[in-house]
Order: C-alpha cells, then sequence, then structure tokens
C-alpha cells in the first residue's frame, strides 16, 4: 500500500477523522508526557534555561523529513500527493511574529494551551479563551485584512525549488543544521541558562 | 567505529544516525516521481476487455439529475469549446495539465472529449499514474450530444423504442436539448441549437468548481 493512504483511497472521510482522533490524542499524549503542558518550560526557552521544545522540535523535524524522504526515494509514499501550505511571504511572516511574542507573553504554542488546558491548568484555559477571541476577532476583521493576507504570494513552493538545490543536499544542510542546533543548545543551557528567573 | 559506537551516549547515537541518513541523502536522489510511471499492462487491458473503463451517456445524464456528488466530470477539451458548452458541473481540464491538476487517487473520475480518442488516452494516462476509479464517458461529447440533447425517434420505431423516447424526452428538457420525433424536430427550435451555458434548470451546477479542499494545520 502507498502513502498517503487517505489520497490512495485506503479508508474515507469519516475513518479520516478517527484516525485525526487517535494521532491528536497520541500528540497531545506525548507533548505533555515531555512536559510541554507547562508554560513554564516552554517559556524557559526563550531565557536559555531549558531549551528541550527547540529540541524535540527539531527532532520531530528531522525525523520526518529523513522518512518522508527515504520512503519517498524507495517508493512507499508519493511525495507529490502531500499538501503543501503556499507561501505567502510577508503576512506569514508578521503572523509568525505575533505568534512568537504570544509565545513568550502568554507561554504557550495553541497545541500545548490545549494540552495544558485538559491538565487543568487555568493560564492554559486563559490561553485557550484567547485563541477563541482572536479567532473570532480575525473572522470578523477578516475582509479588511485579506488583501494583506493574499499578498507577496509564492506558491506551493519548498526550499529545494527556492534555492534550485537538490533535495537530497537538502535533507543533508537540515540535519546538519539540527545536529549543529543541539550542540549550540546544550552549550548556551550551561553558559546562559543560570540566571534564574522562576519565582 | 564497532568499539565506539556502543559508548557513546543515546544522543550521540541518534546525532550519529541522523548524520549518515542525511550524508546518505545526497546520493539517494529526488523524492518526487516526476511524470514518469510503470503501468500494469494486463490489468489495464483486463480491465478495457471487460469494458469496466467507460460510462453510457445515459448513465451519466442519470447521475447529474440524481446530483450526485461522488464523482468528478473532466472536460478535457479547449478552453474555449469548454466556455461554447459542456456538460453541467464539468471542470475544465485541458490535456496537458493534467499531470498538475489537483486530484485525488480515491475520487471517481468521468472524463470526457469531443470524439472519444483523447478521454482514451487520458484514461490510460490516469490509470498508470495509480487513480483507480477513472472512467470515461463512451462516444464522448458527440454521442452525448445525439442521445441526450438531441435524440431522434425514427418513423417506424417499435413500442419499445418510443417509449424509451418518451422517458428519454424528459432528460433531454432538463439538459436543455430538444429532442426530435419522426425526423421533425418537435420544439420551436428547428435549428440544432446548442444549449446556453445557465440551462440546466433545476441543478445547481456550478462550472468548474474550485472548491478545493483546505488542508494542513
Amino acid at each position: 500500500m502507498n502513502a498517503p493512504f487517505f489520497k490512495y483511497g485506503l479508508f474515507g472521510d469519516d475513518v479520516s477523522l478517527v484516525v485525526a482522533f487517535v494521532i491528536g490524542i497520541g500528540f497531545g499524549f506525548f507533548l505533555e508526557r515531555g512536559g510541554f503542558g507547562n508554560g513554564r518550560k516552554l517559556a524557559a526557552q526563550f531565557y536559555f534555561n531549558d531549551l528541550t521544545v527547540f529540541k524535540v522540535m527539531f527532532t520531530a523535524i528531522i525525523t520526518a523529513m529523513v522518512g518522508i524522504y527515504y520512503l519517498s526515494v524507495i517508493g512507499w509514499m508519493d511525495l507529490s500527493l502531500v499538501y503543501l501550505n503556499p507561501t505567502y511571504i510577508v503576512p506569514q511572516t508578521v503572523g509568525g511574529l505575533l505568534l512568537g511574542f504570544g509565545f513568550v507573553i502568554g507561554g504557550y504554542c495553541p497545541g500545548t494551551s490545549c494540552v495544558s488546558a485538559v491538565t487543568g491548568k487555568i493560564d492554559g484555559m486563559v490561553y485557550l479563551l484567547g485563541i477563541v477571541v482572536g479567532i473570532f476577532i480575525f473572522g470578523e476583521i477578516f475582509p479588511l485584512i485579506s488583501t494583506f493576507y493574499t499578498s507577496t504570494p509564492m506558491g506551493q513552493i519548498t526550499l529545494s525549488q527556492l534555492f534550485n538545490i537538490p533535495y537530497g543536499i537538502l535533507v543533508f544542510a537540515v540535519v546538519m543544521m539540527a545536529i549543529g542546533g543541539f550542540a549550540a543548545a546544550e552549550w548556551a543551557e550551561k553558559k546562559l541558562g543560570n540566571k534564574i528567573v522562576e519565582p | 567505529m564497532k568499539n565506539i559506537f556502543p559508548k557513546l551516549s543515546m544522543n550521540k547515537k541518534l546525532a550519529l544516525i541522523a548524520f549518515v541518513l542525511g550524508l546518505t541523502a545526497i546520493f539517494a536522489g529526488n523524492p518526487y516521481r516526476g511524470s514518469s510511471v510503470t503501468m500494469d499492462v494486463k490489468e489495464l487491458a483486463l480491465i478495457i476487455d471487460k469494458q469496466a473503463d467507460h460510462i453510457s451517456s445515459e448513465e451519466l445524464a442519470g447521475w447529474i439529475i440524481q446530483e450526485k456528488s461522488d464523482f468528478k466530470l473532466l472536460d478535457l477539451r479547449a478552453e474555449k469549446e469548454f466556455n461554447e458548452y459542456h456538460i453541467p458541473s464539468a471542470e475544465l481540464v485541458p490535456l496537458a495539465e493534467l499531470n498538475e491538476y489537483p486530484l485525488l487517487r480515491n475520487e471517481k473520475l468521468v472524463l470526457y472529449s469531443e470524439g472519444g480518442i483523447h478521454s482514451a488516452q487520458a484514461w490510460m494516462l490516469l490509470r498508470a499514474k495509480g487513480y483507480k476509479s477513472v472512467y470515461m464517458l463512451m462516444g464522448g461529447l458527440d454521442e452525448w450530444t445525439d442521445k441526450i440533447l438531441f435524440p431522434k425517434l425514427a418513423q417506424n420505431a417499435t413500442p419499445e423504442q418510443t417509449a424509451a423516447f418518451e422517458k428519454m424526452k424528459e432528460v433531454s428538457k432538463f439538459f436543455g436539448g430538444s429532442p426530435q420525433a419522426g425526423g421533425v424536430v418537435e420544439e420551436v427550435s428547428a435549428k440544432k441549437s446548442i444549449p446556453k451555458l445557465e440551462m440546466p434548470s433545476g441543478t445547481s451546477a456550478p462550472t468548474a468548481g474550485k472548491k478545493k479542499k483546505k488542508e494542513g494545520c
């Protein structure tokens, strides 16, 4: 059977919701077990006390990347069927910065706030409420910002296409970035992370 | 190497594995399949032989009238011809753009062109690319025009033929056509005029539906 399973018709819309539910619960469970349901631990990375989040996320990225790459190369997966979010560089940069500020101030990103809220943390619930209010406001003002929202479109582009380098070399470069990032993170935790900011 | 590896910490082992996989990737090639495919000639020949590769214009007309939404109707002709007339609910996919057009492997696809040649060729391409339920419209738009839009009843028709024609008349009118009995055109318009695009009364047939499913996080 070829992946992606849904697009090859292994299961339909109904079953895909069940699959999404199982994956979602699994994702939340492991986030919680990794300590990502705690706003302090998440915010600590911005003070270089604890870069677990950075390390976990980068590990996830290279694991997925290497897995997808090799599955596609040996023909078990059709990469052209994997959806790519289209790039709108300026609005997405602004959006990324907004999310980053929210992350530093609130101590959560959207996924971890759900984890935190269901484990009974009040700050997580407030954060989740903030997300809902934000979605509502975004929806209401969308007509005003829709021109900006769709400005600077670059299409469904990958780094490999943008820089015109082979995918294999890009995979290697990202792996090296990750390994370098992990080493730098360990160093930063030791050198810069001893300023105690926790109350 | 054998002696060093077990002594490394777990993190270093994982980093080493990632490094090796990354290094191999440089030489492993492109993950995208591009437009080259492999096909199972025997399997395709069997399908063609069993005639499981096409649907008739009557069947298609029935599906559209029942407002079935479990299939995608693809018009492979040029844009100009598409704009003049197309079967309601059809989407314009010129043959050259077939490889890039967003289609799902699990969708039922019905192809049609002017006659049957282009749709047969596109059928072969899609089957080879791994689309499982692809069908062509028998006889293409030509047969659709003859059978659905302008059905004829011969003067010396048998009662069965007449009964079938009576049924067909309703179908034809649904699609804005004009049935012809005994060589005489029943409707006011004596000339075979291809119906206007907004004709299908009753169906909400959005042309070239651009409702791409939003995906991603």
